[in-house]
């Protein structure tokens, strides 16, 4: 039984931009035996530590079938975030995990799929997505609704595009405030609802994003005649441990890093805090 | 426990057992401190070691969880990170515990040991040995009798010690407690009936010693598990709370902790670190938000943890001793009793 608290080094291999304010890090773990033991579940996060600085929870962006790196990407918010954003390729980090349930991949098999996410809420569920599209005959149709406050505010702008060219997705792109050179869709996430078809009785509806969004569009799901079971959501708290220890994540009796931080609308809907 | 498993031992050799535990462990036991106030302390001499006393006021669970525990050791050497789990494995017998500690060790270790266990934590359990000195009085703030947590207990310490006068009764819990026994064997001798008579009336006459109005925990459970308390009263109740975290931290069940880095020599120490679930960043996030902005909303936190149906269900156990500490360092009265009273009558006092 290893140390819970014990992280593993890794070194990072390579960072993107996303935006001025996001920053896509990939992640080898130094021992390669781990690196090729290291599985998760898509909704899954890691503790991610700047020796010396500390540790901060981060979804796993990446996809369980793409095992060549692990990807997070970080929003620059506070202290762990502004050291990390002074590391660079070939610099090492501490990592933990996997921590967290994760999606279930497997209860999706056979359904169509319905992912929105707003703002920094697209990275948890990346990996679900990816996760889908290489396993493409396992699921059904697959739509993505996606918006952000302004066009620079869209992270992954180039794998939206690879996304919208998969065969049997259907994909929406929304900002709040058009710039210039911007001629997609304006209007808030739900405003995208109206652009789809969607069977509310064979689709599962994975939500991501600041909880006013999510707040919306949950209601708009559930007025279309989703379950509560099948809206899918991940819930954020300030963590620390991520193995359930230390409290500080805890909504009524659940721990955020240990009972979620995946849970369906029902779930949410009967917390008490 | 029944009578012929228990052993007695002359008063007069007490130290003479003492003299032997200590040289094969630290022995941790109440002491005078420097001021006169009761202190856990590593005893060096078995003549520091108090009979007689009420209760420390910090209880002993920072033998098991330190303020400051060094988890992992961070070195950076020629360019790559090292990081080793700090070893502490030191053996350590904690002496004439009162049963309420007793009970608030071994809720520590459900906590640590349940779901994903905490091998740190249990490393440190294992080497240590709990002997309690069972309560033939009620002390002055003292509630145990309605958390079974005292004042006798019938399992979960490794020996209980009962004070028959002459002679001192003790009770074996476990192997460990057996060990510390065989250490000095020739002292011991079997209990005899009127021996084990003599200890259950004294732990009869210590449970009519308490006086009627203790703390009611089922109807304050019915209701806080319910959501029938009103928001206002947990403000109402905010307004008294000075955040001081004091209740938390010398709690015998309270647990909650911040991780951090701090530096040391040539590296890092990551640090495990009581934290305090009434100060307000114990839940602020890094965008700002903050889910427990306000005071009512941390005081129903800590309740609810330790008294909910939720949590009891899950802990198998309230979250609460009985010991009465934070009685006495709550400068806002915004301590066990005086909650679920209030949460039972729907008003608070203020």
């Amino acid at each position: 039984m290893g140390d819970l608290f014990l992280p593993s080094v890794a070194t990072i291999l390579s960072q993107k931009e996303d935006t001025p304010d996001t920053r896509s890090y990939r992640l080898r773990f130094r021992d390669p035996d781990e690196h090729d033991a290291f599985s998760f579940r898509p909704g899954q996060f890691l503790e991610l530590s700047v020796f010396g600085v500390g540790e901060a929870p981060f979804c796993l962006a990446s996809s369980p079938t793409r095992k060549d790196a692990i990807e997070v990407t970080v929003k620059r918010t506070g202290k762990v975030t502004d050291a990390l954003f002074a590391l660079g390729p070939g610099d090492e980090v501490g990592l933990r995990g996997p921590c967290g349930n994760g999606f279930d991949v497997d209860a999706a098999a056979g359904s169509d799929l319905l992912f929105v996410a707003g703002g920094i809420g697209l990275p948890p569920l990346r990996g679900l997505i990816w996760n889908v599209l290489d396993e493409r005959e396992r699921f059904g149709d697959v739509t993505i609704l996606y918006g952000a406050r302004t066009p620079t505010d869209l992270v992954y702008k180039e794998e939206l595009k690879q996304w919208e060219e998969e065969d049997g997705v259907t994909l929406h792109v929304t900002v709040d405030r058009a710039e210039t050179g911007w001629s997609g869709n304006v209007g808030m996430v739900p405003t995208l609802f109206n652009l789809v078809e969607l069977q509310s009785a064979s689709t599962l509806a994975y939500v991501c994003g600041p909880p006013i969004m999510i707040k919306f569009v949950v209601q708009d799901l559930l007025m279309r005649g989703f379950a509560e079971e099948r809206v899918i959501s991940t819930l954020e708290r300030m963590m620390q441990c991520g193995v359930g220890k230390c409290n500080h994540c805890s909504i009524g009796h659940l721990l955020v890093c240990r009972d979620g931080p995946v849970f369906n609308y029902r779930q949410i809907r009967g917390m008490v805090e | 426990m029944e009578h012929q498993a228990a052993q007695t031992i002359a008063r007069v050799d007490l130290n003479q057992w003492l003299e032997r535990l200590m040289e094969g462990s630290e022995v941790i036991a109440p002491t005078a401190g420097p001021g006169g106030d009761e202190i856990f302390t590593t005893l060096s001499s078995p003549d520091q070691l108090l009979w007689d006393f009420e209760n420390p006021l910090h209880p002993p669970k920072h033998f098991m969880l330190p303020q400051t525990e060094r988890l992992v050791s961070i070195r950076h050497e020629n360019g790559h990170h090292q990081v080793t789990p700090v070893p502490d494995v030191v053996p350590r017998i904690l002496f004439n515990l009162r049963s309420c500690d007793v009970k608030g060790m071994n809720f520590l270790h459900k906590m640590h040991a349940s779901d994903l266990p905490d091998s740190a934590y249990l490393r440190r359990a294992d080497k240590t040995t709990l002997v309690s000195l069972a309560c033939v009085t009620p002390c002055p703030l003292g509630f145990c009798i309605c958390c079974d947590a005292g004042p006798f207990l019938r399992e979960g310490f490794d020996l209980q010690l009962t004070d028959l006068g002459e002679r001192m009764l003790v009770e074996v819990g476990s192997e460990k407690g057996q060990a510390l026994i065989q250490i000095a064997d020739p002292l011991f001798q079997p209990a005899t009936k009127e021996e084990y008579r003599q200890r259950l009336g004294l732990e009869e006459e210590a449970r009519l010693g308490f006086e009627k109005e203790t703390c009611h925990f089922g109807s304050a459970m019915r209701r806080i598990s319910t959501g029938r308390v009103a928001d206002d009263l947990w403000e109402a109740m905010g307004d008294w709370c000075q955040e001081c975290g004091g209740c938390n931290f010398i709690c015998p069940t309270c647990y909650c902790f911040s991780i951090q880095d701090l530096p040391e020599d040539e590296g890092w120490t990551r640090c495990r670190i009581w934290d305090s679930c009434q100060y307000p960043a114990f839940t602020l996030e890094a965008s700002g938000h903050n889910p427990r902005e306000r005071k009512g909303q941390r005081i129903w936190r800590r309740f609810f943890h330790k008294v909910s149906a939720q949590y009891y269900q899950r802990d198998g156990d309230v979250g609460c001793v009985g010991c009465g500490r934070c009685i006495k360092v709550c400068m806002g009265t915004t301590d066990m009793p005086a909650v679920v009273a209030a949460i039972r009558k729907g008003e608070w006092h203020g």
